[in-house]
């Protein structure tokens, strides 16, 4: 039984007859859209986390010691450890702020491996568990009472990372043996890989492992605003009030991030651009070749009956058979490369937070439409000089 | 009413050109059912007037009326369908897409057709024209798979694939051996008895063009009846 005949059969005929060309063309937009893919699903990935980390972190303001806003976004948001310190009473004057409903502070104490403490380099964050609103939503089933003096929570990654999954095993943190007694569910957060003590302890702390913090420090200050006040209003005002500390509402937190993510960003989109313009291109210059060489066959196309329209048609949809093809191979070599060597990058690596299938099937789409209308644009003109041919010109030519 | 009529049809190309007016003052009607042959030397013209009677190349001056319309008073696509509908035109050189099979060849006039619904019935229709022009076990084979006189036949199984009301030749049998150069006149006699197709041919063979019920001849772009 013969296959149906008609406009799409003819296309993809006249592709196959040059499999090689239009393998070419398949692979330069194959590329493009891989990039594109790979660019827009690593920034969005990053954003995507920043947001999401400052939203589970609950708070709307973040106060930090002057000049520390950085070290802090690298602890929540990067992971990484590091230690800062402001006076506790400053917990009081930033309550007072109007605006605020409730506060609650964290310190965070740098462990020395094998110096003070029988972990790794990790951050050990004592918090009060009389205001905590930070903490206590990733409690879980991890803990049904609050933590007593010499008990402490890991964070779901230190579990794994440091050792301390188990529970009921003991630490020594700071000269202090401290018994495991919880894994936190996972926040996506730089909580992950922290361990977690009463602010109680804090005094044993530095008495027994002398970290350079002083008794009554604290790192940050977790705020929360009255309803229906906006969060950037108290950051200023906590700003212009308290100039020991750096307030930081919770829409800006990454914002240094997330300014380099721009410069990425825009290196993205250049180089991009640079990529389409290539393959537009490459297109045009391999449908002249393809408009050329046919010149005879569209001429007897007319001669026989077929309009102006339908030539460009059978044109349009070979390069939307290229077009797609390549567009979506390249959704498929993007995502494959943002999904396994993305982790190569460093900005990626505490990024937690994936993309949802929404998000990819946009970029998905994004990507087809981008590499399949950058096909059709390169290939236009020659197409529209195809259909312009005149029969009688090419028969008169034989 | 006359089926084609020609009037003081010209056709001149850009100055500088070797033969600048190709067609001069050609008058001529052609009756529905009419089998006129064309002869005449290379260059003569024959094949732009045939383009011109086809709608293919708007004349320079002068008019071609088919059925009492004014063809080239059409706009491009409505010129077009009328080539698609009503001519089926069989050239003097290979004409075959290359990448479609002798079936699919056939077929093409069908699919050019706008809104070309489902190909059952002129499935059939070009299976049973390649057979008509002896190549009913040829139809799945390509382009190159076939000899020139095959190439030509399967042409000539296009050209009738819309029923047109009017076939114009150019030099159809110019390459086929004795005996296909024989079927072929059959087959267009056959169509223009039977069917009351109209038939403008254009040859060399003087012996083929004696078989037309009428027979002219171009000479410097002039025609004349013979």
């Amino acid at each position: 039984m013969p296959k149906a005949f008609g406009l799409s059969r003819h296309a993809l005929k006249n592709l196959a007859r040059r499999p090689a060309r239009a393998a070419i063309l398949v692979a330069a937009i194959g590329l493009l859209v891989s990039s594109l893919v790979f660019g827009l699903s690593f920034v969005r990935r990053v954003e995507s986390s920043i947001r999401k980390t400052a939203d589970r972190l609950g708070a709307d303001v973040l106060v930090v010691p002057t000049g520390s806003r950085g070290s802090a976004e690298d602890v929540l948001i990067d992971h990484r450890v590091k230690g800062f310190y402001m006076e506790g009473g400053l917990v009081e004057r930033v309550r007072a702020v109007p605006g605020i409903e409730r506060v609650t502070a964290q310190t965070y104490l740098v462990t020395l491996g094998g110096a003070c403490c029988d972990v790794p380099d990790t951050m050990v964050v004592a918090f009060d568990q009389e205001t905590d609103f930070v903490v206590k939503p990733w409690l879980g089933r991890a803990l049904h009472r609050n933590l007593g003096h010499g008990e402490a929570l890991v964070g779901s990654e230190s579990a794994l990372n440091i050792g301390l999954g188990l529970t009921d095993v003991d630490a020594v943190l700071f000269g202090n043996v401290f018994r495991m007694v919880g894994v936190l569910e996972k926040t996506g957060t730089g909580l992950d890989t922290a361990v977690f003590v009463d602010r109680s302890n804090v005094q044993d702390l530095i008495r027994k492992g002398k970290p350079r913090v002083a008794e009554g420090q604290v790192s940050v200050i977790f705020a929360r605003v009255e309803p229906g006040v906006d969060p950037q209003v108290v950051a200023g005002r906590i700003d212009d009030s308290i100039v020991e500390v750096d307030a930081v509402a919770r829409r800006d937190v990454g914002k240094s991030v997330l300014g380099a993510l721009g410069d990425i960003r825009r290196v993205f989109a250049a180089f991009i651009a640079v990529a389409s313009l290539m393959a537009a291109c490459l297109a045009w210059a391999v449908f002249s070749g393809v408009a050329n060489e046919r010149a005879r066959e569209v001429g007897i196309l007319r001669a026989i009956g077929a309009t102006e329209s339908h030539v460009i048609r059978l044109f349009l949809t070979e390069v939307v058979m290229v077009g797609g093809l390549g567009s979506a191979l390249g959704v498929l070599f993007g995502t494959a490369l943002s999904l396994v060597p993305a982790r190569g990058f460093a900005i990626l690596r505490s990024v937690t937070a994936d993309l949802g299938g929404g998000e990819r099937a946009t970029i998905a789409a994004v990507g087809l439409l981008v590499g399949t209308g950058v096909c059709v644009l390169g290939a236009l003109l020659p197409i529209r000089r195809a259909g312009r041919i005149e029969p009688f010109m090419v028969l008169k030519e034989e | 009413m006359p089926h084609l009529v020609v009037e003081r049809v010209e056709k001149r190309f850009a100055a500088g050109g070797d033969r600048p007016e190709a067609v001069k003052d050609v008058s001529f009607t052609v009756e529905r059912g009419d089998f006129v042959s064309i002869v005449g030397h290379s260059g003569s013209g024959k094949t732009t007037l045939l383009s011109i009677l086809g709608g293919m190349a708007r004349p320079s001056s002068g008019r071609v009326l088919v059925d009492g319309a004014d063809l080239y008073a059409l706009d491009g696509d409505r010129l077009t369908a009328f080539r698609r509908d009503h001519v089926g035109f069989v050239f003097q050189f290979a004409s075959l897409l290359p990448v479609l099979t002798a079936r699919e060849n056939v077929l093409l006039p069908v699919t050019l057709r706008p809104r070309a619904g489902p190909l059952n019935g002129a499935e059939t229709r070009a299976v049973e024209l390649l057979r008509l022009v002896g190549l009913g076990d040829r139809a799945g084979a390509y382009p190159s798979q076939l000899s020139g006189g095959q190439q030509r036949r399967v042409a000539i199984a296009r050209a009738f694939m819309n029923a047109p009301s009017l076939v114009l030749a150019d030099e159809p049998t110019g390459d086929l051996d004795e005996q296909t150069e024989a079927e072929v006149m059959e087959l267009f006699m056959r169509m223009n008895r039977e069917r009351g197709t109209t038939f403008v041919m254009v040859t060399h063979n003087s012996e083929l063009a004696g078989r037309a019920g009428r027979r002219m001849r171009m000479q410097d772009g002039g025609i004349q009846e013979l």
